[in-house]
């Protein structure tokens, strides 16, 4: 054992490499996850802008994700979310490997996580879409983690990890904070199974300490102390964190809602207007059936739940990130869910597997059980991935098995080669709220006027002041209801000032380049 | 001659031709057993049978008087007795001490003496022999002969309490606050920083600011970090009940308790009522009660105890400055014991603490020379203050020394209930009796030594302070203490940085440093914010650009909400849930730290060894009895 831990350090870089290279070799073949772009996009705002960047750089959101993003932008700008991707998936592997070594003995396990993380589509996703879910994923798995560990130890250590783990994955998906609701219950029953009281069954424990004054007592206070050490640095950060949303943004819910701020609002539009106004009617993701289609993705989580069938509130842990799941597609009802909620019980169930798989004495079957389970969700992976609801997943399919490029990434590329070779010293008016793919492939973000100066509103109201160039997006853009600068833009701006003069000088199925005459 | 008057004298001439432990012996406030016990214990200690008798149990003071006083002694006031310097020059403290008595003059060619006990044949014959004449006996109270024995006799003993450390260390005595270095240091400092209000009002503030708020975070992050991983190992038990099991009774060592007491009249009883419950042989106790010369209140709570005590009474002589260290590096001269430890009046400690440290020791590499006990409250409940208290000694015994500990970082002790191996305490130069924080200098310098310090799992519950001034006066001692340790060891910080190495230095300088300094900027911090975000104060945002602001509040508040958490973690261990919610007005007890910061400041300027005397014994819960957890 002690030899495998020495090479853990050693697979996980080689890892990392491995996935480095699949990342660059699928960024060169024209995929990139708009995730990515967006994070692109506000490094370079940071980096290379003119003018107030203080809520670019405190109120991008995802900020975690962010911020590791943004740490490699030094390397190479534009590869810099995928490179932290690819780190951070190799980062997962060794964060599940470590405990594994410790807790089971021999190399099979060892050896299914590695063809897990070589060769299971969705993991590939999280290694080089650049997007969020590898941090995602650590920090789910490091809060279910040290849950389990706590029921086991009840120790303040393993309780406070979970609750900073918690933030960070709140921090990472502000999603996740919906994942605290279903731990309510949970709490009270963690509290009632480590009562100190003779009755072994829940149910009369639950009714022995409501029915004695000084158990209930205790039992509320422990409760309550439970939920505090668990929820209120989690509750404490997102309400500072609005608050500052606040004074920077006059906006509580900046952070979330604003397209400036985060990519999510406009990829969850994409997916409503696919949903709402899709001819034949088709909910692939039934919310009856989404609990199914997880198992279905993930069958290893049944081996999981079978590890804990004794144990009534590790079972009922299991069983919270399903009823996340589904709550989620009830909340956020016209919004696809994401191949992220998928592989986060993939995570799971390999957390079960390395915390219980050495209390199974019959080891052989249970090892051709999960070996099994492992090659079936392999392919249920790929399905899952090809199938996607989600253009950007089905992209990333597409690219990884078929080879063939992303049409709409070549056209935002075109349009920013076209912007890259402006004259020197011309002036873009862009609204990056939708056209951040297009900014984050610019040379020099400097020629372009971006939401985030003070003088974007001027220079919307006089565009020929203070810009020789308008990027308009086209009725066909999907996204065009999101920003002033769309095809209703000219109309008004000749009406407002009748003497402007402007011809088109490029032209794309999405976007419109205008110059400005003077 | 009345036959009534006769039958008296006859009486009264029997007793006294008896001695002292026959005379007990026949009063029955002692037994054939107990006399025999003493005797063996003399011949083993060469203590006097008076000494053993008051100081280890066996007799109360007011009964052993009441026998005299029957058998026709007759006891006299001292304190005013004249005295000849060159008849005092010829005896020891110590042997005088040993044996409660000590000549004071010569008189019609006669040695007054006074004694405890007239029938002590050997000082009788010490007496015959050093000064060629016999004695006569005054009979005194052993507290009076002690008082006196102390004041005439301890000078050399006091002085060198006083100024040991400072005449063999001087480099670590708090002697002198502010080296020259250190004050040519602080005015280039504020020399620079005026320079650049003049000049640069706007972007000094900015730098004044940033780096302020970083060192804000990153101390508390620091805290955080101790606590977790102090919070890791929770369930520890560095001692277990197995341990204990194995310890003989027959190995044990002698065990010192000094116990300085300024004032603690209202605390004696409770006090002994502690000690007597500890578990561990009585005749291997050295229990010392070090009282201050002009503190006549607690001795005399002492003397009208109407039960035997189980403790030696030390009287600390007048000398500046008057400070607990001192008073402790006096009762230093006088201990026994292989180990040691100190209480306060107030403390309840665990009563198998004592055989847990020893099972420690025993265990522990022999580099380890201190070990501290957790200290809590017993009267948390009470108020505001005592439960803002608890959760701050909860976190603080509980998950930050453990951190320290696991870290191999100096630990600031804490007041009371470390245990010290006595030759290494003596070794190092005992405590600092100019630092008022002495504790934790002492921890420090241990450190530095070379030597390691480790935490038992065992508590002492002391009384929490529940009364605001009281509490303030008690926290600015506190802060002037780490304020003064932290410049008397950062004389050299290349030398400190080299024998803590960087792991000791960087927590001693967030722990100890950082202490007092961010309670002395949290005020304004707290300003800050206040007026930016509560009342949208528009001339700091023109003072302050966005980016400052954004990252001061940002660090303030993740900086507050940790430094919460990290106390709501502190109950858990305890299981004081009903605590756990306080935590949450931290941020008003850590205003009142800051005032206490304040106060220090100013006296570590004007007047730096000044003690701060907490009041005790204001509870009005009842304590509990000792408690194994």
């Amino acid at each position: 054992m002690r030899n495998q831990s020495k090479y853990l350090p050693f697979i996980t870089i080689l890892l990392a490499v491995y996935y480095l290279v699949w990342a660059i070799y699928l960024n060169k073949a024209g995929y990139s996850s708009q995730e990515a772009l967006f994070y692109i996009e506000k490094s370079k705002i940071i980096i290379d802008g003119l003018g107030t960047r203080l809520r670019v750089m405190g109120l991008t959101a995802p900020i975690i994700p962010f911020y590791i993003s943004f740490i490699f932008s030094p390397i190479n700008t534009l590869l810099a979310p995928v490179i932290a991707s690819a780190i951070c998936t190799a980062l997962l592997f060794y964060i599940i490997a470590r405990p594994l070594l410790k807790r089971v003995r021999g190399n099979f396990y060892l050896f299914l996580l590695l063809i897990i993380f070589i060769f299971h589509p969705g993991i590939l996703y999280a290694a080089c879409s650049g997007k969020s879910i590898a941090l995602v994923l650590i920090f789910f798995f490091l809060f279910f983690f040290n849950l389990l560990k706590f029921y086991r130890s009840n120790t303040t250590f393993h309780v406070s990890i979970a609750s900073i783990s918690l933030v960070m994955l709140i921090f990472c998906d502000y999603k996740f904070i919906w994942l605290s609701l279903f731990f309510i219950p949970l709490v009270l029953s963690i509290t009632i199974e480590s009562l100190n009281l003779s009755e072994k069954e829940s149910i009369f424990r639950l009714f022995l300490s409501f029915n004695n004054p000084s158990l209930r007592r205790k039992l509320i206070n422990k409760t309550f102390a439970l939920y505090i050490i668990l929820f209120i640095l989690p509750l404490a950060c997102v309400i500072s964190y609005k608050l500052l949303n606040l004074t920077h943004a006059n906006d509580l819910n900046y952070s979330e809602q604003s397209p400036y701020a985060t990519w999510t609002v406009l990829s969850e539009k994409l997916s409503f207007d696919q949903l709402s106004t899709s001819f034949v009617y088709q909910l692939p993701e039934n919310s009856l059936l989404i609990s199914a289609r997880i198992i279905m993705f993930c069958p290893l989580i049944l081996i999981a739940v079978y590890l804990f069938k004794n144990s009534t509130y590790q079972i009922l842990t299991l069983l919270t990130p399903f009823a996340f799941v589904e709550f989620l597609h009830i909340k956020y009802e016209k919004v696809f869910l994401l191949h992220e909620y998928y592989l986060i019980f993939l995570v799971l169930s390999l957390l079960c597997i390395l915390y219980k798989a050495q209390t199974i004495k019959d080891q052989t079957t249970l090892k051709w059980v999960v070996g099994i389970f492992t090659l079936v969700q392999l392919f249920t992976g790929y399905i899952f991935l090809k199938d996607s609801s989600i253009s950007e997943e089905q992209n990333f399919a597409t690219i990884l098995f078929d080879h063939s490029a992303d049409k709409e990434l070549n056209e935002n590329v075109d349009m920013a080669n076209y912007l890259n070779h402006l004259p020197a010293g011309s002036h873009v008016l862009v609204d990056d709220a939708i056209a951040f793919p297009i900014v984050a492939h610019a040379d020099s973000i400097q020629k372009l006027t971006l939401p985030y100066q003070s003088v974007f509103l001027s220079a919307i109201e006089a565009p020929d002041k203070y810009d020789n160039y308008i990027l308009l997006a086209t009725e066909k853009n999907e996204v065009t209801g999101f920003t002033q600068l769309n095809n209703r833009y000219i109309p008004f701006i000749k009406k407002v000032n009748s003497g402007l003069r402007i011809h088109r000088v490029y032209e794309t199925d999405n976007w419109i380049l205008y110059n400005i005459f003077y | 001659m009345s036959l009534r008057l006769l039958i008296i004298l006859t009486f009264i001439e029997t007793k006294t031709s008896m001695s002292i432990p026959e005379l007990l012996i026949n009063d029955g406030f002692l037994t054939k057993q107990d006399w025999e016990k003493i005797n063996n214990f003399s011949a083993r200690t060469g203590l006097s049978f008076i000494k053993i008798a008051l100081d280890f149990g066996y007799i109360s003071r007011k009964n052993y008087e009441r026998s005299l006083t029957n058998a026709g002694y007759k006891f006299q006031e001292i304190r005013e007795q004249s005295f000849d310097e060159e008849i005092l020059s010829k005896i020891d403290l110590k042997f005088a001490d040993q044996h409660v008595a000590m000549p004071l003059r010569i008189e019609n060619n006669k040695v007054i003496t006074i004694m405890t006990d007239p029938s002590d044949q050997l000082f009788i014959d010490f007496i015959r022999f050093t000064y060629d004449l016999e004695p006569e006996i005054i009979i005194a109270s052993d507290l009076e002969i002690v008082w006196l024995s102390n004041k005439l006799l301890g000078d050399k003993y006091v002085k060198s309490a006083v100024y040991e450390l400072f005449k063999r260390d001087p480099s670590s005595s708090a002697y002198t606050t502010f080296s020259s270095g250190q004050l040519v240091f602080l005015f280039i400092l504020f020399g620079i920083v005026v320079i650049g209000l003049v000049l640069y009002f706007k972007n000094t503030s900015i730098i004044i600011n940033v780096i302020i708020s970083f060192f804000f975070l990153i101390a508390i992050l620091f805290k955080l970090f101790l606590a977790l991983v102090g919070s890791r190992f929770e369930l520890h038990q560095a001692v277990t009940r197995d341990d204990l099991k194995k310890l003989k009774e027959d190995d044990l060592p002698i065990y010192t308790i000094l116990l300085p007491v300024y004032k603690e009249d209202k605390l004696i009883k409770k006090l002994i009522w502690n000690l007597q419950a500890i578990d561990y042989p009585r005749e291997k106790l050295d229990i010392k009660l070090l009282i201050e010369e002009d503190d006549d209140k607690t001795l005399n709570a002492v003397r009208n105890l109407d039960f035997p005590a189980i403790f030696e009474v030390i009287v600390v002589p007048f000398h500046m400055p008057k400070t607990k260290p001192k008073a402790c590096n006096y009762g230093l001269h006088f201990a026994r014991g292989k180990y040691l430890t100190i209480y306060d009046a107030e403390d309840i400690p665990d009563i198998d603490q004592l055989k847990k440290v020893v099972s420690m020791f025993n265990k522990l590499p022999s580099n380890y020379i201190c070990i501290q006990s957790a200290l809590n409250y017993y009267n948390r409940n009470e108020n505001f203050l005592t439960r803002m208290f608890t959760l701050e000694y909860s976190y603080w015994f509980d998950y930050l020394l453990p951190g320290l500990d696991t870290l191999d970082i100096p630990i600031p002790l804490g007041g009371t209930s470390n245990h010290f191996k006595l030759e290494n305490l003596i070794e190092l130069g005992a405590w600092d009796p100019f630092n008022v924080t002495e504790d934790a200098d002492l921890g420090v310098r241990a450190y530095a030594k070379g030597y390691k310090i480790a935490v038992v799992n065992s508590t002492t519950y002391e009384e929490a302070n529940n009364e605001p001034i009281n509490w303030i006066r008690q926290r600015s001692r506190w802060i002037k203490g780490y304020m003064q340790t932290y410049l008397v060891h950062m004389r050299n910080p290349v030398a400190l940085w080299k024998k803590l190495g960087w792991r000791g230095f960087l927590g001693f300088s967030f722990f100890i440093g950082a202490t007092p300094l961010t309670f002395l900027i949290y005020p304004f911090l707290l300003a800050i914010f206040i007026s930016y975000v509560v009342f949208d104060l528009s001339s700091i945002r023109t003072l302050f650009p966005d980016w400052v602001l954004f990252m001061s509040i940002f660090n303030l508040m993740v900086g507050n909400i940790l430094m919460i958490y990290i106390n709501m973690m502190a109950v858990f261990k305890r299981r004081f849930y009903e605590l756990i919610l306080f935590s949450i007005a931290n941020p008003i007890y850590w205003l009142m730290h800051s005032i206490a910061a304040f106060k220090g400041l100013y006296q570590l300027i004007v007047k730096p060894f000044y003690w701060e005397k907490t009041e005790h014994g204001l509870s009005k819960v009842t304590s509990p009895t000792n408690i194994i957890k």
